[in-house]
């Protein structure tokens, strides 16, 4: 008992952290019904002007800390809700998810930019002196965390229950519109939510940096760690929230003990609370998580597919084909990294554009892709056959997060696919089928048949054989009865179940689909750079990408043959400050791209799109066809009805 | 004097228009029905008088002011919506649904007395959920935005929706009482024959325009109903 001791007092620390965290994303949540993904980003910037102040600056701790939480934090949630939430007011469940995340890679992507991406040591905030409890050691600071946040919670309940505010925040949770209807300005009320919730992030994030150091990505994903709490209290209860965070962090202490001695499940006590995220998501009753209000019909923003004219393949193949004489050297490897990409955002593609459906996970289909090609080749399959398997045993984890998909949409399945790839991440990657412990896993260029395809130029011919392949598949796909079925799906599920069909079948299909074209086009890229480690597609690779094919417009081939453009840029142009700035630009560029139709191709392909955008501020809530037939007799004559 | 003036009110949501013109006024201290067959845009009149619904033309005045662009600002202007189906806060208890139609927490004992006079019920159900409550009861507690408030207009949208005949004589009661104290009252009803008992005015709605204005006795004859309502009189 008493060797436990310890892994309790530290669980209950990283616990409480993740409890602030949590109940400050229940908040703006419940509040807005948006789901800010950024929370942990918004906490990271509180967190860097706390040390800059501090350090650099040489402000007392105590004023910095105040700057960071009752500063910078809330100054940043009014913005988010003055900027993006009056824009997402009845959009589509896509633009709920990508503006938030959109946000999470801009903030996140410019903090790196401009801080660099080392972690840096933080000075303790509390003494780090220990005291004796039965023979257990406890520090000062770890009881000073525990308190902190146990004092901010318990104000915050206060304040919900005793206040005229905290009333009215709760009446805006309940019902939006009967809020204003009793004279109240519900956009101050929600203004005041994002206040309290990204205070709350910065508190939870300036509380942690001591412990773990300021290290842009792991605060973003340490911060986000709490997003297993909020859902253990659906996203709603605050109280649930705050024990389900508090459980997770314990747990995660005892897994730490647990663990020691097994090598192979090291990854699990990071990883817990993402199998809670995932659980709870795949496993709670159908229903139990209510959408709130926000979403507007997303059948109004279909895109009709257009074909992909024959005269524009050919130009578009023939400029492929020809391009090897022109371009040499590194920039031919960029070249061959675009079609790589191209695969990637087509089978991208497929979900977000053509079923709507948002994963946060597709990096793992790539990397798994990658390093199964390179065990099957070591193990003495031809190349092709390496390409195909390895892309087939990918296959599984597709159906794994179609489990959820058939169940979850919006909101919730982006969520469940976020705690998918981080998990999978940090479970699968360090297994031996995937990097094993050197974290490096390396192939050969192939030789088919006889023919070697060592060189830049022969296998720049390779990939665009095989990307050409597999964008043709698509297209098929695209234009069959499943496409068909995962457009009906995408506008109404309820429709298409109400005519008979299962629409189980096509989801899982095209989740297994999407793996299998994923980890091709990874297989396709770790063979061109030769090598492939742990962090060439890690999980802010799935949100970037996301990001991009939002920019640049997810529902058609030329969409996402510019985003493939696009993430290929920096490297063509050699350009540090284009790749050190590419993910700001892109989270950026998807804020303002989430709620066009098509995104920079969409904007291309309609010059009149103002009168597109006047249009997008009329939405609603009936669907276009009702709008164009005229009233009918029978329903509006006198006679019937009264 | 009218309290709620519509003038030449046009609106609808997005390309289909559901008011087509309306021309309505409620005088001072006057109690006016609106009916009409259902589609005929009645709660949509109502959405836009109270600012829920932005109007594509016309103006609606309050006390002949212009009122203000917005349901909440509205609400602060003195107009009270009692919307369709039950309008209160389901997971807020009885009290806390007072403390917020009433504008604060300063003033929600006045306005619970209040409450408690019209409708005994709920003055025994204070820490009660909302929402665990009957429809009966829920839609009383909805009703007593308007005594919780001194809105010079109340707007009630289908008292009756859904609720057994038994239930209604509070509410209809309740609705007379605002009558007593002066206050302007615009109601949809479907149940005609307890508005008409109730009203000064009544207004005929029929695909986004007023057809007929008069008063109740205009109606008793039974040609009105067969010429706008159709014949289905309750």
């Amino acid at each position: 008992m008493k060797e436990w001791m310890p892994f309790v007092v530290a669980g209950l620390t990283t616990g409480a952290v993740y409890a602030l965290a949590a109940t400050g994303l229940v908040v703006t949540y419940t509040t807005s019904g948006v789901f800010n993904f950024a929370h942990g980003a918004v906490g990271l910037v509180a967190a860097v002007v706390f040390y800059v102040l501090r350090v650099e600056v040489g402000v007392p701790t105590f004023v910095a800390a105040a700057v960071g939480i009752f500063g910078v934090a809330p100054v940043l949630g009014i913005a988010i809700d003055r900027l993006f939430l009056g824009r997402l007011d009845r959009a589509g469940p896509a633009a709920q998810v990508v503006v938030p995340l959109g946000l999470l890679v801009a903030l996140q992507g410019g903090v790196t930019a401009w801080f660099g991406a080392a972690s840096r040591p933080v000075a303790p905030v509390f003494s780090t002196g220990t005291f004796g409890v039965a023979g257990t050691r406890i520090g000062w600071d770890q009881v000073g965390v525990v308190a902190l946040s146990s004092v901010a919670a318990g104000a915050l309940g206060i304040f919900f229950r005793c206040s005229d505010l905290g009333l009215r925040m709760r009446a805006v949770v309940d019902d939006r519109e009967l809020t204003v209807l009793a004279g109240i300005r519900a956009r101050r009320v929600t203004s005041a939510a994002w206040v309290i919730g990204s205070a709350f992030a910065g508190l939870s994030a300036i509380l942690l940096v001591p412990f773990v150091g300021l290290d842009a990505a792991i605060l973003t994903l340490l911060v986000v760690q709490a997003f297993g709490g909020a859902v253990v209290g659906r996203l709603t209860s605050i109280p649930l929230a705050f024990a389900g965070a508090m459980a997770i962090g314990l747990g995660a202490s005892f897994a730490t003990r647990l663990v020691i001695g097994h090598p192979g499940l090291a990854g699990l006590p990071t990883s817990l609370p993402f199998i809670v995220l995932f659980a709870v998501l795949v496993l709670s009753p159908r229903d139990s998580f209510g959408v709130l209000g926000r979403s507007g019909d997303p059948g109004r923003r279909s895109v009709r597919i257009p074909r992909l004219s024959p005269g524009g393949t050919v130009v578009l193949l023939g400029a492929a084909l020809v391009l090897p004489l022109f371009v040499h050297g590194g920039r031919l490897l960029v070249a061959t990294a675009f079609l790589a990409y191209v695969l990637l955002f087509v089978s991208l593609g497929l979900l977000v554009g053509l079923s709507r459906q948002l994963s946060l996970c597709h990096a793992v289909f790539l990397a798994l892709g990658a390093t199964l090609l390179a065990h099957l080749v070591d193990a003495g399959l031809p190349f092709p056959l390496a390409l195909l398997l390895g892309g087939l045993a990918v296959v599984p984890l597709g159906v794994a997060i179609a489990l959820p998909a058939v169940r979850l949409s919006g909101l919730f399945l982006a969520l469940a696919t976020f705690g998918f790839g981080i998990l999978a991440q940090s479970l699968l990657f360090g297994t031996s089928l995937g990097f094993g412990a050197t974290g490096t896993v390396s192939l050969a260029r192939p030789r088919i048949l006889g023919v070697s395809f060592a060189g830049d130029r022969a296998y720049y011919f390779l990939v665009l054989a095989v990307v050409a392949a597999g964008v043709t598949a698509v297209e098929v796909v695209a234009r069959t009865r499943l496409g068909r079925l995962l457009r009906a799906l995408a506008d109404s599920p309820v429709a298409v179940e109400s005519l008979g069909v299962n629409p189980v079948a096509s989801r899982v299909l095209v989740f297994c689909l999407t793996a299998f074209l994923g980890a091709v086009s990874g297989g396709l890229l770790a063979t061109l750079y030769r090598s492939v480690n742990t962090t060439s597609f890690d999980f802010s690779a799935s949100l970037l990408w996301v990001t991009v094919l939002v920019t640049a417009g997810s529902a058609t081939i030329g969409g996402q043959i510019v985003a493939a453009a696009l993430l290929a840029l920096p490297a063509w142009f050699t350009a540090s400050y284009l790749s050190e700035y590419q993910a700001l630009a892109f989270g950026v560029a998807a804020i303002l791209l989430a709620q066009s139709r098509n995104g920079l191709v969409g904007l291309w392909r309609r010059p009149d799109f103002r009168r597109l955008a006047a249009e997008g501020r009329v939405r609603l809530a009936r669907s276009p066809g009702h709008d164009r037939l005229p009233p009918s007799p029978e329903m509006a004559s006198p006679g019937v009805g009264a | 004097m009218k309290a709620l003036e519509l003038d030449g009110v046009h609106a609808g949501y997005g390309r289909t228009r559901v008011l087509r013109g309306v021309d309505l006024a409620v005088p001072e201290g006057a109690t006016v029905a609106l009916l009409g067959a259902n589609g005929a845009g009645k709660t949509t009149l109502l959405r836009a008088a109270a600012g829920l619904l932005p109007v594509s033309a016309g103006t609606v005045r309050l006390a002949g002011r212009t009122a203000p662009a917005g349901a909440d600002a509205r609400a602060r202007a003195g107009l009270c919506l009692v919307p369709e189906g039950r309008g209160v806060f389901p997971r807020l208890t009885v009290e806390d649904n007072v403390a917020l139609f009433a504008g604060g927490r300063r003033r929600r004992e006045a306005a619970f007395d209040r409450v408690a006079a019209v409708f005994p019920v709920l003055g025994q159900r204070r820490r009660q959920v909302a929402g665990t409550m009957s429809g009966g009861q829920q839609q009383m507690l909805a009703f007593s935005r308007a005594l919780c408030t001194d809105a010079a207009v109340v707007l009630a949208d289908e008292l009756s929706f859904g609720l057994a005949p038994i239930v209604l004589d509070e509410l209809f009661e309740a609705v007379a009482g605002l009558r007593r104290d002066g206050r302007s009252v615009l109601v949809v009803e479907q149940f005609v024959d307890r508005v008409l008992g109730l009203a000064d005015w009544i207004y005929v709605l029929h695909q986004g325009t007023v057809t007929f204005v008069g008063e109740p006795a205009q109606l008793t004859d039974g040609s009105v109903f067969e010429r706008y309502l159709g014949s289905g009189r309750q």
